[in-house]
Protein backbone atom coordinates (compact mmCIF):
# COMPACT_ATOMS: atom_id res chain seq x y z
CA UNK A 1 0.00 0.00 0.00
CA UNK A 2 2.51 2.63 1.10
CA UNK A 3 4.40 1.19 -1.90
CA UNK A 4 1.66 2.05 -4.20
CA UNK A 5 0.90 5.80 -2.89
CA UNK A 6 5.21 6.43 -3.27
CA UNK A 7 4.72 5.41 -7.19
CA UNK A 8 2.28 8.27 -7.42
CA UNK A 9 3.99 10.60 -5.43
CA UNK A 10 6.99 10.11 -7.76
CA UNK A 11 4.75 10.61 -10.67
CA UNK A 12 3.43 13.49 -9.52
CA UNK A 13 6.80 15.11 -8.00
CA UNK A 14 8.36 14.10 -11.59
CA UNK A 15 5.57 16.30 -13.33
CA UNK A 16 5.58 19.45 -11.14
CA UNK A 17 9.64 19.20 -11.45
CA UNK A 18 9.39 19.25 -14.96
CA UNK A 19 6.90 22.32 -15.24
CA UNK A 20 8.95 23.93 -12.77
CA UNK A 21 12.08 23.32 -15.25
CA UNK A 22 10.86 23.87 -18.50
CA UNK A 23 8.22 26.52 -17.79
CA UNK A 24 9.92 30.09 -17.11
CA UNK A 25 12.21 29.37 -20.34
CA UNK A 26 9.04 28.28 -22.61
CA UNK A 27 7.22 31.52 -21.23
CA UNK A 28 9.62 34.02 -21.50
CA UNK A 29 10.23 32.35 -24.92
CA UNK A 30 6.49 32.52 -26.24
CA UNK A 31 6.73 35.98 -24.59
CA UNK A 32 9.40 37.52 -26.60
CA UNK A 33 9.76 35.79 -29.88
CA UNK A 34 6.68 33.45 -30.54
CA UNK A 35 3.81 35.64 -29.59
CA UNK A 36 5.43 38.76 -31.35
CA UNK A 37 5.99 36.76 -34.50
CA UNK A 38 1.89 35.69 -34.57
CA UNK A 39 0.71 39.01 -33.41
CA UNK A 40 3.03 40.31 -35.68
CA UNK A 41 1.08 38.98 -38.78
CA UNK A 42 -1.89 39.36 -37.38
CA UNK A 43 -1.32 43.23 -36.91
CA UNK A 44 -0.53 43.47 -40.70
CA UNK A 45 -4.31 42.38 -41.21
CA UNK A 46 -5.55 45.70 -39.44
CA UNK A 47 -5.82 48.89 -39.55
CA UNK A 48 -3.95 49.48 -36.15
CA UNK A 49 -2.05 52.84 -36.24
CA UNK A 50 -0.87 53.42 -32.60
CA UNK A 51 -2.54 54.15 -29.12
CA UNK A 52 -4.54 51.79 -27.47
CA UNK A 53 -5.54 48.02 -28.54
CA UNK A 54 -8.91 48.36 -27.35
CA UNK A 55 -11.06 51.34 -26.31
CA UNK A 56 -9.38 53.87 -28.54
CA UNK A 57 -10.14 53.94 -32.09
CA UNK A 58 -11.93 50.85 -33.37
CA UNK A 59 -9.16 48.67 -35.23
CA UNK A 60 -10.66 46.92 -38.17
CA UNK A 61 -9.63 43.63 -40.24
CA UNK A 62 -7.88 45.34 -43.65
CA UNK A 63 -7.34 41.83 -45.05
CA UNK A 64 -4.32 42.39 -47.63
CA UNK A 65 -4.43 45.79 -47.72
CA UNK A 66 -1.18 46.43 -46.81
CA UNK A 67 0.09 43.32 -49.16
CA UNK A 68 -1.13 45.03 -52.02
CA UNK A 69 0.27 48.26 -50.55
CA UNK A 70 3.87 46.73 -50.16
CA UNK A 71 4.10 45.10 -53.45
CA UNK A 72 3.34 48.25 -55.77
CA UNK A 73 6.70 50.06 -53.66
CA UNK A 74 8.94 50.37 -55.87
CA UNK A 75 11.31 51.36 -52.49
CA UNK A 76 10.46 47.59 -51.31
CA UNK A 77 11.70 46.31 -54.48
CA UNK A 78 14.60 48.79 -54.02
CA UNK A 79 15.45 47.14 -50.67
CA UNK A 80 14.81 43.51 -51.75
CA UNK A 81 17.34 44.37 -54.41
CA UNK A 82 19.47 45.46 -52.68
CA UNK A 83 19.24 42.21 -49.91
CA UNK A 84 19.78 40.19 -52.99
CA UNK A 85 23.09 41.87 -53.53
CA UNK A 86 24.18 41.16 -49.90
CA UNK A 87 23.20 37.75 -50.72
CA UNK A 88 25.03 37.38 -53.84
CA UNK A 89 28.31 39.14 -52.06
CA UNK A 90 28.04 36.69 -49.39
CA UNK A 91 27.82 33.22 -51.85
CA UNK A 92 30.41 34.77 -54.50
CA UNK A 93 32.84 36.55 -52.43
CA UNK A 94 32.33 35.31 -48.53
CA UNK A 95 31.91 31.92 -49.06
CA UNK A 96 34.79 31.43 -51.48
CA UNK A 97 37.10 33.17 -49.25
CA UNK A 98 36.05 31.46 -45.94
CA UNK A 99 36.27 28.01 -47.43
CA UNK A 100 40.41 29.00 -49.35
CA UNK A 101 41.47 31.07 -46.05
CA UNK A 102 39.96 27.18 -43.74
CA UNK A 103 41.51 25.75 -46.21
CA UNK A 104 44.83 26.71 -46.22
CA UNK A 105 45.12 27.03 -42.51
CA UNK A 106 43.59 23.33 -42.32
CA UNK A 107 46.20 21.91 -44.69
CA UNK A 108 48.89 23.61 -43.10
CA UNK A 109 50.05 25.03 -46.21
CA UNK A 110 50.97 28.10 -43.82
CA UNK A 111 53.13 28.03 -40.04
CA UNK A 112 51.54 30.26 -37.56
CA UNK A 113 47.94 29.07 -38.14
CA UNK A 114 46.71 30.46 -34.69
CA UNK A 115 47.65 33.97 -35.48
CA UNK A 116 46.40 34.18 -38.94
CA UNK A 117 43.40 32.96 -37.92
CA UNK A 118 43.06 34.93 -34.90
CA UNK A 119 43.80 38.20 -36.94
CA UNK A 120 41.34 36.94 -39.75
CA UNK A 121 38.44 36.45 -37.33
CA UNK A 122 38.86 39.65 -35.66
CA UNK A 123 36.68 42.10 -37.68
CA UNK A 124 33.79 39.53 -36.72
CA UNK A 125 33.48 40.33 -33.19
CA UNK A 126 33.72 43.65 -32.72
CA UNK A 127 30.45 45.57 -32.59
CA UNK A 128 28.96 46.49 -35.77
CA UNK A 129 28.24 50.46 -34.60
CA UNK A 130 31.62 50.87 -34.21
CA UNK A 131 32.67 48.84 -37.48
CA UNK A 132 29.92 51.17 -39.48
CA UNK A 133 31.22 54.10 -38.12
CA UNK A 134 34.51 53.75 -38.57
CA UNK A 135 34.07 53.37 -42.46
CA UNK A 136 31.13 55.47 -42.70
CA UNK A 137 34.49 58.26 -41.86
CA UNK A 138 36.98 56.22 -44.05
CA UNK A 139 34.53 56.09 -46.94
CA UNK A 140 33.52 59.89 -46.49
CA UNK A 141 34.41 61.91 -49.32
CA UNK A 142 36.67 63.88 -47.79
CA UNK A 143 38.05 60.68 -46.18
CA UNK A 144 40.66 58.58 -46.08
CA UNK A 145 39.57 55.91 -49.12
CA UNK A 146 40.22 58.68 -51.79
CA UNK A 147 43.49 59.54 -50.54
CA UNK A 148 44.63 55.85 -50.16
CA UNK A 149 43.46 55.35 -53.69
CA UNK A 150 45.54 58.74 -54.80
CA UNK A 151 48.88 56.91 -53.88
CA UNK A 152 48.03 54.08 -56.63
CA UNK A 153 46.29 56.32 -58.89
CA UNK A 154 47.19 59.83 -58.74
CA UNK A 155 44.11 61.96 -59.66
CA UNK A 156 41.82 59.45 -58.15
CA UNK A 157 38.23 60.78 -58.24
CA UNK A 158 35.82 60.03 -55.87
CA UNK A 159 32.91 58.34 -57.37
CA UNK A 160 31.80 56.43 -54.86
CA UNK A 161 28.48 58.44 -54.54
CA UNK A 162 26.88 57.16 -57.42
CA UNK A 163 27.48 53.98 -56.49
CA UNK A 164 26.62 53.57 -52.39
CA UNK A 165 26.15 49.67 -52.22
CA UNK A 166 29.32 49.10 -52.99
CA UNK A 167 31.12 50.42 -49.83
CA UNK A 168 28.54 48.48 -47.71
CA UNK A 169 28.71 45.50 -49.86
CA UNK A 170 33.25 45.74 -49.53
CA UNK A 171 32.50 45.76 -45.35
CA UNK A 172 29.71 43.31 -45.28
CA UNK A 173 32.77 41.13 -47.46
CA UNK A 174 35.23 42.49 -44.79
CA UNK A 175 34.16 41.85 -41.70
CA UNK A 176 31.84 38.57 -42.10
CA UNK A 177 34.62 36.17 -44.23
CA UNK A 178 35.91 35.16 -40.76
CA UNK A 179 32.85 33.55 -40.03
CA UNK A 180 32.85 31.43 -43.21
CA UNK A 181 36.35 30.49 -42.75
CA UNK A 182 35.59 29.58 -38.94
CA UNK A 183 32.68 27.38 -39.82
CA UNK A 184 34.09 25.67 -42.93
CA UNK A 185 37.37 25.03 -40.68
CA UNK A 186 35.30 23.24 -37.65
CA UNK A 187 34.15 21.15 -40.43
CA UNK A 188 37.43 20.39 -41.93
CA UNK A 189 38.61 19.61 -38.76
CA UNK A 190 35.63 16.62 -38.77
CA UNK A 191 37.47 14.99 -41.90
CA UNK A 192 39.37 12.01 -41.22
CA UNK A 193 42.75 12.94 -41.81
CA UNK A 194 43.76 9.46 -42.80
CA UNK A 195 41.69 9.24 -45.74
CA UNK A 196 43.80 12.90 -46.77
CA UNK A 197 47.06 11.24 -46.14
CA UNK A 198 46.41 8.21 -47.56
CA UNK A 199 45.12 9.88 -51.03
CA UNK A 200 48.49 11.82 -50.46
CA UNK A 201 50.73 8.50 -50.43
CA UNK A 202 48.75 7.01 -54.00
CA UNK A 203 50.21 10.06 -55.26
CA UNK A 204 46.88 12.34 -55.50
CA UNK A 205 48.25 15.99 -55.73
CA UNK A 206 46.85 19.05 -53.40
CA UNK A 207 44.46 19.97 -56.03
CA UNK A 208 43.19 16.26 -56.59
CA UNK A 209 42.59 15.70 -52.70
CA UNK A 210 40.88 19.20 -53.06
CA UNK A 211 38.53 18.27 -55.21
CA UNK A 212 37.63 14.12 -54.80
CA UNK A 213 38.48 14.25 -51.15
CA UNK A 214 37.47 17.56 -49.31
CA UNK A 215 34.72 18.95 -51.38
CA UNK A 216 32.63 16.12 -51.72
CA UNK A 217 33.10 15.27 -47.64
CA UNK A 218 31.84 19.53 -47.64
CA UNK A 219 29.13 19.71 -49.74
CA UNK A 220 26.68 19.37 -46.73
CA UNK A 221 28.27 22.67 -44.87
CA UNK A 222 28.40 24.21 -48.08
CA UNK A 223 24.60 24.06 -48.91
CA UNK A 224 24.26 25.39 -45.17
CA UNK A 225 26.45 28.28 -45.64
CA UNK A 226 24.85 29.66 -48.67
CA UNK A 227 21.62 29.56 -46.50
CA UNK A 228 23.53 30.85 -43.93
CA UNK A 229 24.05 33.75 -46.26
CA UNK A 230 20.57 34.77 -47.23
CA UNK A 231 19.39 34.51 -43.90
CA UNK A 232 22.61 36.68 -43.09
CA UNK A 233 21.15 38.90 -45.45
CA UNK A 234 17.97 39.31 -43.89
CA UNK A 235 19.31 40.16 -40.29
CA UNK A 236 21.44 43.09 -41.82
CA UNK A 237 20.51 46.27 -39.95
CA UNK A 238 22.91 47.66 -37.61
CA UNK A 239 25.95 48.10 -40.02
CA UNK A 240 23.23 49.79 -43.00
CA UNK A 241 21.70 51.39 -40.27
CA UNK A 242 25.00 53.12 -38.88
CA UNK A 243 26.76 53.66 -41.94
CA UNK A 244 24.15 55.23 -43.95
CA UNK A 245 20.77 54.86 -42.87
CA UNK A 246 19.72 53.97 -46.00
CA UNK A 247 20.53 56.52 -47.96
CA UNK A 248 21.09 58.24 -50.02
CA UNK A 249 17.50 58.53 -51.16
CA UNK A 250 16.86 54.71 -49.89
CA UNK A 251 19.38 53.42 -52.42
CA UNK A 252 21.20 51.09 -49.94
CA UNK A 253 18.37 50.19 -47.66
CA UNK A 254 17.17 46.51 -47.11
CA UNK A 255 14.24 45.19 -45.68
CA UNK A 256 15.16 45.48 -42.24
CA UNK A 257 15.54 49.29 -42.87
CA UNK A 258 12.84 49.93 -44.96
CA UNK A 259 11.00 48.34 -41.89
CA UNK A 260 12.47 50.11 -39.32
CA UNK A 261 11.82 53.34 -41.59
CA UNK A 262 8.31 52.67 -41.58
CA UNK A 263 7.67 51.94 -37.92
CA UNK A 264 9.59 54.76 -36.44
CA UNK A 265 10.63 57.52 -39.30
CA UNK A 266 8.08 60.33 -39.38
CA UNK A 267 4.21 58.90 -39.42
CA UNK A 268 4.50 55.70 -38.44
CA UNK A 269 2.62 52.53 -40.79
CA UNK A 270 3.09 49.90 -38.59
CA UNK A 271 0.64 47.37 -40.20
CA UNK A 272 2.68 48.32 -43.26
CA UNK A 273 5.89 47.12 -40.90
CA UNK A 274 4.18 43.95 -39.97
CA UNK A 275 3.38 43.00 -43.28
CA UNK A 276 7.22 43.51 -44.46
CA UNK A 277 7.98 41.42 -41.36
CA UNK A 278 5.32 38.81 -42.47
CA UNK A 279 7.34 38.66 -45.76
CA UNK A 280 10.51 38.89 -44.08
CA UNK A 281 9.48 35.61 -41.77
CA UNK A 282 8.11 33.47 -44.46
CA UNK A 283 11.21 34.14 -46.49
CA UNK A 284 13.32 32.73 -43.67
CA UNK A 285 11.05 29.53 -43.09
CA UNK A 286 10.76 28.90 -46.52
CA UNK A 287 14.36 28.85 -46.34
CA UNK A 288 14.47 26.01 -43.74
CA UNK A 289 12.21 24.42 -46.19
CA UNK A 290 15.25 24.84 -48.23
CA UNK A 291 17.35 23.98 -45.74
CA UNK A 292 15.99 20.38 -44.99
CA UNK A 293 15.21 19.22 -48.84
CA UNK A 294 19.13 20.47 -49.31
CA UNK A 295 20.34 18.23 -45.98
CA UNK A 296 18.16 15.04 -46.78
CA UNK A 297 19.75 15.47 -50.86
CA UNK A 298 23.18 15.93 -50.07
CA UNK A 299 23.15 13.89 -47.25
CA UNK A 300 23.36 14.71 -43.64
CA UNK A 301 24.06 17.65 -42.13
CA UNK A 302 27.65 19.24 -41.08
CA UNK B 1 49.95 18.99 -40.02
CA UNK B 2 50.85 17.91 -43.61
CA UNK B 3 54.09 19.99 -44.16
CA UNK B 4 54.55 19.87 -48.18
CA UNK B 5 56.64 17.27 -48.36
CA UNK B 6 58.40 17.46 -52.26
CA UNK B 7 60.73 20.37 -52.15
CA UNK B 8 60.90 21.50 -55.63
CA UNK B 9 61.19 25.06 -56.82
CA UNK B 10 57.79 24.86 -57.76
CA UNK B 11 56.11 24.11 -54.91
CA UNK B 12 58.47 26.30 -52.81
CA UNK B 13 57.21 29.57 -54.97
CA UNK B 14 53.37 28.48 -54.51
CA UNK B 15 54.45 28.57 -50.89
CA UNK B 16 55.79 31.83 -50.97
CA UNK B 17 52.53 32.69 -52.76
CA UNK B 18 50.15 31.67 -50.34
CA UNK B 19 52.08 33.06 -47.29
CA UNK B 20 51.37 36.59 -50.01
CA UNK B 21 48.28 36.03 -50.01
CA UNK B 22 47.70 35.27 -46.34
CA UNK B 23 49.43 38.26 -45.02
CA UNK B 24 47.26 40.38 -47.50
CA UNK B 25 44.22 39.57 -45.87
CA UNK B 26 45.72 39.64 -42.51
CA UNK B 27 46.62 43.25 -43.42
CA UNK B 28 43.01 44.03 -45.11
CA UNK B 29 41.55 42.80 -41.87
CA UNK B 30 43.84 44.78 -39.82
CA UNK B 31 44.74 47.97 -41.51
CA UNK B 32 41.09 49.77 -40.88
CA UNK B 33 41.67 49.33 -37.44
CA UNK B 34 45.05 50.00 -36.99
CA UNK B 35 44.22 53.21 -38.74
CA UNK B 36 41.46 54.19 -36.48
CA UNK B 37 44.00 53.85 -33.52
CA UNK B 38 46.68 56.18 -35.17
CA UNK B 39 44.13 58.76 -36.21
CA UNK B 40 42.78 58.93 -32.94
CA UNK B 41 45.82 60.66 -31.20
CA UNK B 42 45.71 63.32 -33.93
CA UNK B 43 43.79 66.46 -33.43
CA UNK B 44 40.92 67.40 -35.84
CA UNK B 45 42.68 69.47 -37.97
CA UNK B 46 45.76 67.17 -38.16
CA UNK B 47 43.86 64.24 -39.28
CA UNK B 48 41.85 67.23 -42.40
CA UNK B 49 45.35 67.82 -43.48
CA UNK B 50 47.25 63.91 -42.79
CA UNK B 51 44.57 61.42 -43.52
CA UNK B 52 46.92 58.34 -43.43
CA UNK B 53 50.46 59.03 -42.04
CA UNK B 54 51.54 59.12 -38.39
CA UNK B 55 50.35 61.95 -36.20
CA UNK B 56 53.68 64.53 -35.80
CA UNK B 57 52.24 64.91 -32.40
CA UNK B 58 50.63 62.18 -30.47
CA UNK B 59 47.45 63.48 -28.34
CA UNK B 60 45.67 61.92 -25.95
CA UNK B 61 43.04 64.94 -25.54
CA UNK B 62 40.58 63.54 -27.62
CA UNK B 63 39.98 60.18 -25.44
CA UNK B 64 39.71 62.63 -22.03
CA UNK B 65 36.98 64.47 -23.77
CA UNK B 66 35.56 61.78 -25.53
CA UNK B 67 35.56 59.28 -22.13
CA UNK B 68 33.78 62.42 -20.26
CA UNK B 69 31.68 63.84 -22.46
CA UNK B 70 30.40 60.39 -24.02
CA UNK B 71 29.65 59.72 -20.56
CA UNK B 72 31.71 55.80 -20.99
CA UNK B 73 32.06 54.97 -17.17
CA UNK B 74 27.87 54.80 -17.75
CA UNK B 75 27.65 53.28 -21.11
CA UNK B 76 30.24 50.35 -19.97
CA UNK B 77 28.27 49.92 -16.03
CA UNK B 78 25.12 49.22 -18.28
CA UNK B 79 26.56 46.76 -20.85
CA UNK B 80 27.72 45.12 -18.06
CA UNK B 81 24.69 45.08 -16.25
CA UNK B 82 22.98 44.19 -19.66
CA UNK B 83 25.45 41.19 -20.67
CA UNK B 84 25.56 39.81 -16.99
CA UNK B 85 22.41 39.89 -16.27
CA UNK B 86 21.41 38.12 -19.69
CA UNK B 87 24.15 35.63 -19.84
CA UNK B 88 23.04 34.46 -16.06
CA UNK B 89 19.71 33.93 -16.55
CA UNK B 90 20.06 32.39 -20.19
CA UNK B 91 22.02 30.02 -18.55
CA UNK B 92 19.87 28.59 -15.89
CA UNK B 93 16.74 28.91 -17.21
CA UNK B 94 18.44 26.82 -20.46
CA UNK B 95 19.92 24.17 -18.18
CA UNK B 96 16.67 23.97 -16.27
CA UNK B 97 14.55 23.47 -19.95
CA UNK B 98 17.41 21.47 -21.12
CA UNK B 99 17.12 19.05 -17.92
CA UNK B 100 13.68 18.73 -18.15
CA UNK B 101 13.65 18.31 -21.93
CA UNK B 102 16.56 15.41 -21.75
CA UNK B 103 15.82 13.81 -18.77
CA UNK B 104 12.09 13.40 -17.69
CA UNK B 105 9.54 12.11 -19.90
CA UNK B 106 6.58 13.71 -20.73
CA UNK B 107 4.62 13.91 -23.42
CA UNK B 108 4.48 17.95 -23.75
CA UNK B 109 8.36 17.41 -24.87
CA UNK B 110 7.95 17.26 -28.59
CA UNK B 111 5.73 20.13 -28.56
CA UNK B 112 7.54 22.45 -26.51
CA UNK B 113 11.06 21.72 -27.59
CA UNK B 114 9.89 21.35 -31.09
CA UNK B 115 8.96 25.85 -30.80
CA UNK B 116 11.99 26.24 -29.01
CA UNK B 117 13.84 24.57 -32.19
CA UNK B 118 11.67 26.25 -34.41
CA UNK B 119 12.72 29.78 -32.52
CA UNK B 120 16.27 29.67 -33.37
CA UNK B 121 15.37 30.25 -37.03
CA UNK B 122 13.26 33.48 -36.31
CA UNK B 123 14.82 36.68 -36.72
CA UNK B 124 15.12 39.73 -34.08
CA UNK B 125 13.96 41.96 -37.71
CA UNK B 126 11.12 40.04 -37.37
CA UNK B 127 9.56 40.94 -33.69
CA UNK B 128 11.11 44.16 -33.39
CA UNK B 129 7.60 45.87 -34.28
CA UNK B 130 5.45 43.77 -32.46
CA UNK B 131 8.22 43.77 -29.77
CA UNK B 132 8.25 47.54 -29.68
CA UNK B 133 4.23 47.74 -29.23
CA UNK B 134 3.95 45.07 -27.04
CA UNK B 135 6.91 46.40 -24.59
CA UNK B 136 4.82 50.00 -24.35
CA UNK B 137 1.41 48.25 -23.72
CA UNK B 138 2.73 46.69 -20.88
CA UNK B 139 4.55 50.20 -19.39
CA UNK B 140 7.92 48.50 -19.96
CA UNK B 141 9.54 50.91 -22.42
CA UNK B 142 12.53 52.72 -21.31
CA UNK B 143 13.19 50.44 -18.14
CA UNK B 144 15.99 48.05 -17.79
CA UNK B 145 13.48 45.36 -17.12
CA UNK B 146 11.65 46.26 -20.77
CA UNK B 147 15.24 45.54 -22.26
CA UNK B 148 16.14 42.42 -20.04
CA UNK B 149 13.21 40.56 -20.46
CA UNK B 150 13.28 40.50 -24.48
CA UNK B 151 16.90 39.97 -24.13
CA UNK B 152 16.42 37.14 -22.19
CA UNK B 153 13.88 35.58 -24.40
CA UNK B 154 15.53 36.13 -27.48
CA UNK B 155 18.37 34.13 -26.42
CA UNK B 156 16.30 31.15 -25.04
CA UNK B 157 15.78 29.07 -28.47
CA UNK B 158 19.74 28.52 -28.46
CA UNK B 159 20.25 27.96 -24.88
CA UNK B 160 17.40 25.39 -24.88
CA UNK B 161 18.56 23.68 -28.21
CA UNK B 162 22.12 23.21 -27.40
CA UNK B 163 22.05 22.57 -23.38
CA UNK B 164 19.16 20.00 -24.68
CA UNK B 165 21.15 18.16 -27.00
CA UNK B 166 24.38 18.21 -24.52
CA UNK B 167 22.32 16.91 -21.37
CA UNK B 168 20.59 13.81 -23.54
CA UNK B 169 24.68 12.79 -23.39
CA UNK B 170 25.03 12.57 -20.03
CA UNK B 171 23.98 9.42 -19.05
CA UNK B 172 20.46 8.38 -17.36
CA UNK B 173 21.76 6.27 -15.06
CA UNK B 174 23.56 8.58 -13.43
CA UNK B 175 20.34 11.01 -12.65
CA UNK B 176 18.26 7.20 -12.19
CA UNK B 177 20.68 6.07 -9.04
CA UNK B 178 20.57 9.30 -8.10
CA UNK B 179 16.61 9.41 -7.49
CA UNK B 180 16.82 5.76 -5.87
CA UNK B 181 18.99 7.17 -3.18
CA UNK B 182 16.11 9.81 -2.61
CA UNK B 183 17.93 13.02 -4.06
CA UNK B 184 14.86 15.87 -5.39
CA UNK B 185 15.07 16.83 -8.50
CA UNK B 186 16.61 20.53 -7.69
CA UNK B 187 19.58 18.40 -5.59
CA UNK B 188 20.26 16.52 -9.09
CA UNK B 189 19.72 19.30 -10.95
CA UNK B 190 22.66 21.34 -9.18
CA UNK B 191 24.71 18.30 -8.08
CA UNK B 192 24.58 16.26 -11.07
CA UNK B 193 23.52 18.64 -14.61
CA UNK B 194 25.04 21.42 -13.50
CA UNK B 195 28.65 20.57 -13.28
CA UNK B 196 28.58 18.41 -15.82
CA UNK B 197 27.11 20.62 -18.30
CA UNK B 198 30.03 23.33 -17.70
CA UNK B 199 31.39 22.95 -21.60
CA UNK B 200 28.10 23.78 -23.28
CA UNK B 201 27.53 26.22 -20.36
CA UNK B 202 30.58 28.08 -21.71
CA UNK B 203 29.75 27.89 -25.60
CA UNK B 204 26.12 29.21 -24.18
CA UNK B 205 27.95 32.30 -22.55
CA UNK B 206 29.93 32.99 -25.37
CA UNK B 207 27.56 33.34 -28.04
CA UNK B 208 25.20 35.28 -24.95
CA UNK B 209 28.12 37.74 -24.13
CA UNK B 210 28.79 38.89 -27.81
CA UNK B 211 25.56 39.17 -29.08
CA UNK B 212 23.98 41.11 -25.87
CA UNK B 213 27.22 43.25 -25.73
CA UNK B 214 27.03 44.07 -29.10
CA UNK B 215 23.64 44.52 -29.60
CA UNK B 216 22.29 47.82 -31.46
CA UNK B 217 18.99 47.54 -32.49
CA UNK B 218 16.42 46.57 -29.97
CA UNK B 219 18.01 48.84 -27.22
CA UNK B 220 17.85 51.70 -29.53
CA UNK B 221 14.02 51.38 -30.04
CA UNK B 222 12.98 50.32 -26.02
CA UNK B 223 14.70 52.44 -24.72
CA UNK B 224 15.08 56.53 -24.58
CA UNK B 225 16.91 58.05 -21.78
CA UNK B 226 20.58 58.34 -21.82
CA UNK B 227 21.05 56.83 -18.30
CA UNK B 228 20.14 53.25 -20.01
CA UNK B 229 21.92 53.36 -23.28
CA UNK B 230 24.28 50.45 -23.50
CA UNK B 231 28.00 50.98 -25.15
CA UNK B 232 27.19 50.64 -28.60
CA UNK B 233 23.87 53.28 -28.94
CA UNK B 234 26.17 55.40 -26.29
CA UNK B 235 28.59 55.30 -28.96
CA UNK B 236 26.60 55.92 -32.26
CA UNK B 237 24.78 58.64 -30.34
CA UNK B 238 28.30 60.35 -29.53
CA UNK B 239 30.21 59.60 -32.26
CA UNK B 240 27.83 59.72 -34.77
CA UNK B 241 26.70 63.04 -34.04
CA UNK B 242 30.35 64.29 -34.24
CA UNK B 243 30.43 63.93 -37.73
CA UNK B 244 33.44 66.48 -38.21
CA UNK B 245 35.12 66.45 -34.89
CA UNK B 246 36.76 63.63 -36.10
CA UNK B 247 39.65 63.49 -33.29
CA UNK B 248 36.78 62.69 -30.37
CA UNK B 249 34.70 60.34 -33.10
CA UNK B 250 37.65 57.85 -33.52
CA UNK B 251 38.69 58.05 -29.86
CA UNK B 252 34.98 56.86 -28.44
CA UNK B 253 35.18 53.99 -31.66
CA UNK B 254 38.74 52.75 -29.88
CA UNK B 255 37.02 52.65 -26.39
CA UNK B 256 33.99 51.06 -27.62
CA UNK B 257 35.45 48.52 -29.09
CA UNK B 258 38.33 47.82 -26.74
CA UNK B 259 36.17 45.73 -24.30
CA UNK B 260 35.29 43.43 -27.25
CA UNK B 261 38.71 43.15 -28.42
CA UNK B 262 39.76 41.98 -24.84
CA UNK B 263 37.26 39.59 -24.27
CA UNK B 264 37.90 37.77 -28.05
CA UNK B 265 41.73 37.89 -27.51
CA UNK B 266 41.37 35.93 -24.07
CA UNK B 267 38.88 33.42 -25.30
CA UNK B 268 39.50 33.26 -29.11
CA UNK B 269 39.67 29.52 -29.16
CA UNK B 270 36.18 28.87 -26.95
CA UNK B 271 34.52 32.04 -29.44
CA UNK B 272 35.61 30.18 -32.49
CA UNK B 273 34.60 27.16 -31.26
CA UNK B 274 31.15 28.65 -29.53
CA UNK B 275 30.59 30.34 -33.65
CA UNK B 276 30.66 27.15 -35.50
CA UNK B 277 28.46 25.38 -32.94
CA UNK B 278 25.83 28.04 -33.10
CA UNK B 279 25.93 28.85 -36.88
CA UNK B 280 25.55 25.57 -38.05
CA UNK B 281 22.48 24.65 -36.27
CA UNK B 282 18.81 23.50 -37.48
Amino acid sequence: MAKVLTMADTKREQRRAYWSLVLPGFLLYIAVMAFPTIFSVVLSLTSYNGGKLFGGRPVEMVGLKWYKRLFADEYFYRALKNNLWIVLVSVLGQIPLGFFLAYVLYRGLVRARDFFQTMIYLPTVISTVVIGILWKSFFAPHGAFPELMRIFRPGYEYTMGSHPMIPVLFVILWMYSGMYMIIFMANLQKIDNAVIEAARIDGASEMQVLRHVILPALSGVIVVTAILAISGSLKSFDLIYVMTGGGPANRTSVLSIYMFDKAFKGAPNYPLANAISTVMVIISFALIGLTKFAENKFGGRE
Amino acid sequence: MNDIKDHNTRSRLGSVGIYLVMIFFTVMALYPLFWLVVSSFKTTTEFQMNKLGFPKKWVTINYKDAWVRGKFPMLIVNSVIYTGITTLAILVFSAMAGFGFAKIRHKATPILYGSFVIGILLTLQSIMVPLFLIVNWVGLYNTRLGVLIPYIGIGMPMGVYLGTEYIKSIPDALVESARIDGATYGRIFWRIIVPMSIPVAVTVAILTVTGTWNEFMLINILTSSDGLKSLPVGVQKFAGALSTDYGKQFAALVIGLIPMLLFYLAFRKEITKGVAAGAVKG
